[in-house]
């Protein structure tokens, strides 16, 4: 937990949750595990706030609880990660993924989860079903079967996942113990489970639920009042209480993965080549597990049957692309036996680490020039080098070269590396390698950029606090309008109304809005950098 | 150690490995910080834009804007202002309504952080067990001061007109009629339970009787007469743009 990503999170709290969870947010990450009563103390809230705020936090797994240290008497204990308060950067990019996949029913049933947190089935068929049905014309409304086929097949494709049910937790009030989990003994606290570790995390409940969704008419206050207690007297049982859904984030970043080897490949070489990783990758999607090097071997014959229909190659040209592929540098394809017409495999940790590199060679090409990123190459590739070689290599004038790897230096993108000659460390008596390692670079780039997203927010941030009186106001006058249109008024009174705004304020908003526009997508292209730089990351400390 | 002060000229690095020919001078020592934004060579290229960048976008401010309407937004109270004002006491709870939209299955929390409802139930759903229990105790409270207060007034209104009549009633009658004057009592007193019970539960449930009545929702939420507005005390008059200032502000 660095100071970057608490920072970073704190900030995506205040954002999404307010700034009391942002204050009981970052004493957890801070400090680590701590009972309910040393979070009041050092947060100076009210207890009230404390406890709804720790509510938010678990209700959205950013925060977990267990059972006291020292046993089962002891109060519980709360803990939080930085990694999925970091996750809230990349919900867009999420919802969007569900809409290329499964449509407008997928993309409202994930963005309603990412804004609850937990929600059982019917809850969330019944929401996503109101929503479409308000979007759709007069006299028309979406049937829940619908909405429920498409959550099933989201459960089907893994992305979306039951929540663990909880194991004691140092209550008595849990229902559903895990038939699979070990409870906590006194001495050793267990591990939180992991939502897989269940057997049923992927089993859709067999729930009753049949109806149409419903548009929400504008009643008067009496009649609302009185309709909404009426629903809220008679909740309905639809046979899945207690059985809580969330997004499966995992699942999506090895799509993400995916796509990224797919359009590298696409760069690199060509469309077909590109088709043919793609079909390799989707057969090998059940097959593979998470973590794994590399896909399970994929013989030719099995490829040529898989390609889709409108990409007849002929098989002599099917084995030219995949020995193109395995002979490339980037190494994306291997050839794993000779079997079946040859047996090939995906090497995604070397595609991952191939990725991270060449985010690490162009960011320095884009902050230190061209030359510069010739010397960075040369030092990735042949890893140790005097001075007198970089020189020799990189075909730069000797003192330019200097330059250049003294600025790398300072930045430490480029690492120092003596050897003595003699054992005691004379400098004249020593060689001095320039080198560069890869893991630690991207470790330092991505603090970077945790700063730079942090930096973009309180730079958005400042920007709206500004103008928050002229926001507001335009905000006044846009609901003034939409409320004239509605009832149905003249041309005359809406331009009046418009004219509120004058036009030295308009161009004040309109700079604004295209500064905050400018600000959210530089965040979401940070974002970006972020995953590639966090799964090479990943990979390469759990290989 | 010997040889710190004696000849400067000398490095703690070989000149010649680290490149660095005669004639050369090293770059001068820094002297304060580094500046904050520097300068930059080169220019940052310019965003991917795009319709997937645009729709992201979108789909970003969105989201951002409907958590802000969730139940999981929390507020904080208003800060409290230099002195206090009497409106404070019906302004500061018009917030905390969004809250209790949400119904938490408090089977997957701690215990511990079950909040106890403070405000009178309006309708019975968003309180737990415990909290139907504490507002039972309440009024069960209210009801027995009350029921004391009668209780009181009546043993002594009794005594008044025991004092009254003869004094040589014998101790049985008077054991008898303060019997029946306590049966009497009991029933009067149980009469005036009744009573009391209704009025408690009149002030508790007000808001669902009278809510098809057409009162204002603000008023009735806040128990009062008035509407919100009365409330409102003129300070946040003035406070929009005082630029053209063409006409003078009465």
């Amino acid at each position: 937990m660095t100071a970057q990503e608490v920072r970073l999170c704190g900030l995506l709290l205040r954002e999404h949750f307010g700034e009391v969870v942002e204050k009981v947010g970052t004493q957890l990450l801070r400090s680590g595990a701590q009972n309910l009563r040393t979070i009041i103390h050092e947060t100076g809230l009210s207890v009230d706030l404390v406890k709804k705020s720790l509510m938010v936090l678990v209700q959205h797994g950013a925060c977990l609880f267990s059972s006291g240290r020292k046993g089962p008497g002891s109060p519980t204990e709360y803990r939080s990660g930085c990694d999925r308060i970091l996750r809230i950067l990349r919900y867009p990019r999420y919802i969007y993924t569900a809409k290329t996949l499964y449509g407008d029913t997928g993309e409202l049933i994930i963005e309603e989860l990412l804004q609850r947190g937990h929600m059982t089935m019917s809850g969330t068929v019944k929401t996503v079903a109101d929503r479409l049905t308000q979007n759709m014309e007069e006299g028309r409304s979406m049937d829940y079967s619908e909405v429920s086929s498409a959550f099933s097949k989201l459960v089907e494709t893994h992305f979306l996942q039951r929540c663990p049910p909880l194991a004691g937790a140092g209550t008595a009030d849990s229902t559903n113990p895990a038939p699979g989990a070990t409870p906590a003994t006194p001495s050793t606290p267990a591990a939180p489970p992991t939502p897989e570790s269940f057997p049923d995390c992927y089993k859709v409940p067999h729930m009753t639920l049949v109806g149409r969704g419903k548009r929400q008419l504008t009643a008067e206050d009496g009649e609302d009042q009185r309709n909404a207690k009426r629903q809220k007297m008679d909740p309905e049982a639809h046979g899945d209480e207690g059985i809580y859904w969330q997004v499966n984030f995992e699942r999506f970043h090895l799509h993400f993965r995916d796509q990224a080897i797919i359009s590298a490949v696409a760069n690199k070489l060509d469309q077909t080549s590109s088709e043919i990783v793609r079909t390799m990758l989707r057969m090998s999607e059940v097959t593979t597990s998470p973590a794994a090097t590399c896909t399970k071997p994929l013989s030719a014959n099995e490829i040529f049957r898989s390609l889709p229909a409108s990409y007849n190659i002929p098989r002599p040209i099917l084995d030219q692309y995949l020995t193109l592929l395995v002979d490339d540098p980037m190494e994306f394809v291997g050839k794993a036996g000779e079997s079946g017409g040859g047996m090939y495999v995906v090497n995604l940790h070397r595609a991952l680490a191939n990725l991270a590199r060449a985010t690490l060679e162009s960011v320095v090409q884009e902050r230190f020039g061209s030359r510069s990123a010739r010397i960075f190459r040369l030092l990735l590739r042949k890893r140790h080098l005097e001075q007198k070689q970089v020189e020799d290599f990189a075909m730069i004038p000797a003192k330019e070269a200097k330059d250049m790897l003294y600025t790398l230096l300072s930045q430490n993108l480029v690492q120092l590396q003596e050897i003595p000659k003699t054992p005691d460390y004379a400098p004249s008596r020593t060689f001095y390698l320039y080198t560069v390692n890869q893991l630690p670079t991207a470790r330092m780039l991505l603090q970077n950029c945790y700063k730079t997203v942090a930096n973009l927010i309180e730079r958005r941030l400042f920007e709206s606090k500004e103008s928050k009186r002229l926001l507001e106001k335009s905000q006044r006058i846009e609901a003034i309008l939409a409320s004239l249109q509605a009832s149905g008024a003249e041309p005359e009174q809406l331009t009046e109304v418009e004219e509120m705004i004058t036009a030295p304020e308009k161009q004040q908003l309109d700079g604004l809005r295209l500064h905050i526009n400018k600000l959210d997508s530089a965040e979401n292209q940070v974002d970006e950098t972020i995953f590639r730089l966090e799964s090479d990351v990943n990979s390469t400390a759990t290989s | 150690m010997a040889a710190r002060g004696r000849s400067r000229r000398t490095l703690s690095f070989s000149v010649d490995s680290v490149g660095i020919n005669r004639g050369e001078s090293l770059p001068p020592t820094l002297q304060q910080p580094t500046p904050v934004f520097p300068v930059m060579e080169q220019k940052p290229l310019p965003l991917t834009g795009g319709e997937e960048a645009e729709y992201l976008l979108a789909l970003k401010q969105d989201f951002r804007g409907a958590m802000r309407s969730l139940p999981c937004f929390i507020q904080p109270a208003a800060a409290l202002r230099d002195v206090e004002r009497y409106s404070d006491k019906y302004h500061s709870s018009e917030h905390t309504d969004g809250l209790m939209d949400w119904t938490p299955d408090w089977q997957r929390f701690p215990r511990e952080l079950r909040i106890h409802v403070k405000k009178p139930a309006r309708d019975g759903v968003s309180v737990t067990r415990s909290d139907a229990q504490l507002a039972q105790k309440k009024k069960k409270k209210k009801v027995r001061e009350k029921e004391e207060v009668l209780l009181k007034l009546e043993t002594l209104q009794k005594k008044e007109e025991q004092q009254s009549e003869e004094d040589d009633d014998n101790a049985e009658q008077k054991k008898k009629q303060e019997d029946d004057d306590a049966d009497g009592e009991e029933e009067y007193d149980e009469e005036e339970f009744e009573e009391v019970i209704l009025y408690v539960t009149c002030d508790g449930s007000n808001q669902s009787m009278w809510t098809g009545s057409g009162l204002t929702k603000g008023s009735v939420l806040q128990e009062t007469d008035y509407i919100m507005s009365y409330f409102d005390n003129g300070e946040d008059f003035g406070g929009d743009s005082d630029d053209n200032m063409d006409e003078a502000i009465y």
